[in-house]
């Protein structure tokens, strides 16, 4: 059996994880070294070494099962504590080796969670949402007025009264009024960005912007302009969700977003400590 | 002698993916070319360019292109996101929205 290192703790006391499931279902135990504490579970080796893991990982459904327990964990943790989040799959030999980790890299992990001590993570996405769902075909998406067009339009041509824009000037207007809608509607949205970043970041103590979402990938309506995480004080909790709520209000056609509060996973980064461990 | 003889009837039964696929690729590239002169157009409106004569003329012969491009779409079952190049790096070929 391996050792799967979910997170790291201050100690010495230790954090009650009982009944917590991880990885595969495994029971979850805490390895104390000084005043560090190791979150991790048992997994089996050969699901877990180097070739195994590159496996595991390129396939979704077993990454999402994995990422679900280990933020699982993570979280349950962050309810109670101050807790420094792991990358998924950090794996070691077994209790020993965690240990010597935890030891060697005292330093830089204490660092670390004095930084986010007593704080955490919210996210905040802002969206340009398109004020009609886009259409590339208007004939179709206006039927009042192409009724009215085809009894307009039937002097002059005598044509068919199937169902289509005024005429081609009609078409162009349509066309033109929904670029400039579409382009306004950007626009907005990256000046209110702006707004709530510079707002946000004054009552965050640390901010780190993501790379917008693809829309494929995150099935989210609109278009992610800002994805943006801030490190804010418990105690400020409330006062930054509220602000962030009233952001949103009044406006067609902007979405901001909030979610949280979550563990300090944007901020709690440190060195890959998978690159440390020797390749058996 | 056994490969000689399977080969064609592979490519036999793909038949119908190589026609769809080249039929996806005939639409984006229309599909770009629309959307270019539709952008051309739109701006030439913006500026006053054109007199009313010229717009309606432009308006309909883009019109009813993207009316042929939706029914042709439909035809073969692709959906509007569907007609678009991935070019790496570059991005998409049109823009998504």
């Amino acid at each position: 059996m391996s050792c799967y290192l979910y997170a790291v703790v201050p100690g010495p006391g230790r954090p009650s994880v009982e009944g917590l499931r991880g990885v595969g279902g495994a029971t979850v135990s805490t390895v104390l070294e000084g005043d560090l504490v190791g979150v991790v579970s048992e997994v089996p080796d050969h699901e877990f070494d180097e070739r195994a893991l590159r496996a595991q990982l390129e396939d979704l459904t077993r990454l999402e099962a994995m990422a679900r327990a280990h933020h699982g964990v993570v979280d349950t943790l962050a309810d109670h504590a101050t807790v420094l989040p792991l990358r998924l799959a950090t794996v070691y030999r077994d209790h020993q080796r965690v240990r010597e980790v935890l030891r060697e890299r005292r330093e830089e992990f204490a660092a670390v969670l004095a930084s986010v001590d007593g704080r955490m993570e919210w996210g905040v996405k802002v969206y340009a949402v398109p004020s009609a769902p886009a259409t590339s075909t208007p004939a179709t998406s206006t039927p009042a007025s192409a009724s009215t067009a085809s009894t307009s339009c039937a002097s002059s041509a005598g044509e068919s009264s199937s169902s289509r824009p005024v005429s081609g000037r009609a078409y162009l207007e349509q066309r033109l009024r929904l670029r400039r809608e579409r382009d306004s509607g950007r626009r907005r949205a990256e000046e209110m960005s702006r707004r709530v970043d510079a707002e946000l970041r004054g009552l965050a103590e640390d901010a780190r912007h993501h790379r917008p979402q693809d829309p494929r990938l995150s099935g989210a309506r609109g278009e992610n302009v800002l994805n943006a995480a801030y490190l804010v004080p418990r105690s400020r909790g409330d006062e930054f969700s509220a602000r962030v709520r009233e952001f949103g209000v009044g406006e067609s056609a902007v979405r901001v977003e909030l979610t949280g509060p979550w563990a300090p996973y944007s901020f709690a980064a440190v060195e890959s400590v998978e690159e440390r461990e020797p390749s058996r | 002698m056994n490969e000689t003889y399977r080969l064609p009837r592979r490519l036999d039964t793909d038949r119908d993916t190589v026609e769809r696929d080249l039929m996806k690729l005939v639409l984006t590239v229309v599909e770009l070319l629309r959307q270019l002169m539709e952008r051309q157009a739109l701006r030439r409106v913006d500026e006053g360019d054109l007199n009313e004569d010229q717009e309606e003329r432009i308006g309909l012969t883009l019109m009813l292109l993207d009316e042929r491009m939706t029914e042709l779409r439909e035809r073969y079952g692709f959906e509007p996101e569907d007609l678009n190049l991935d070019l790496g790096p570059l991005g998409p070929l049109l823009p998504r929205d």
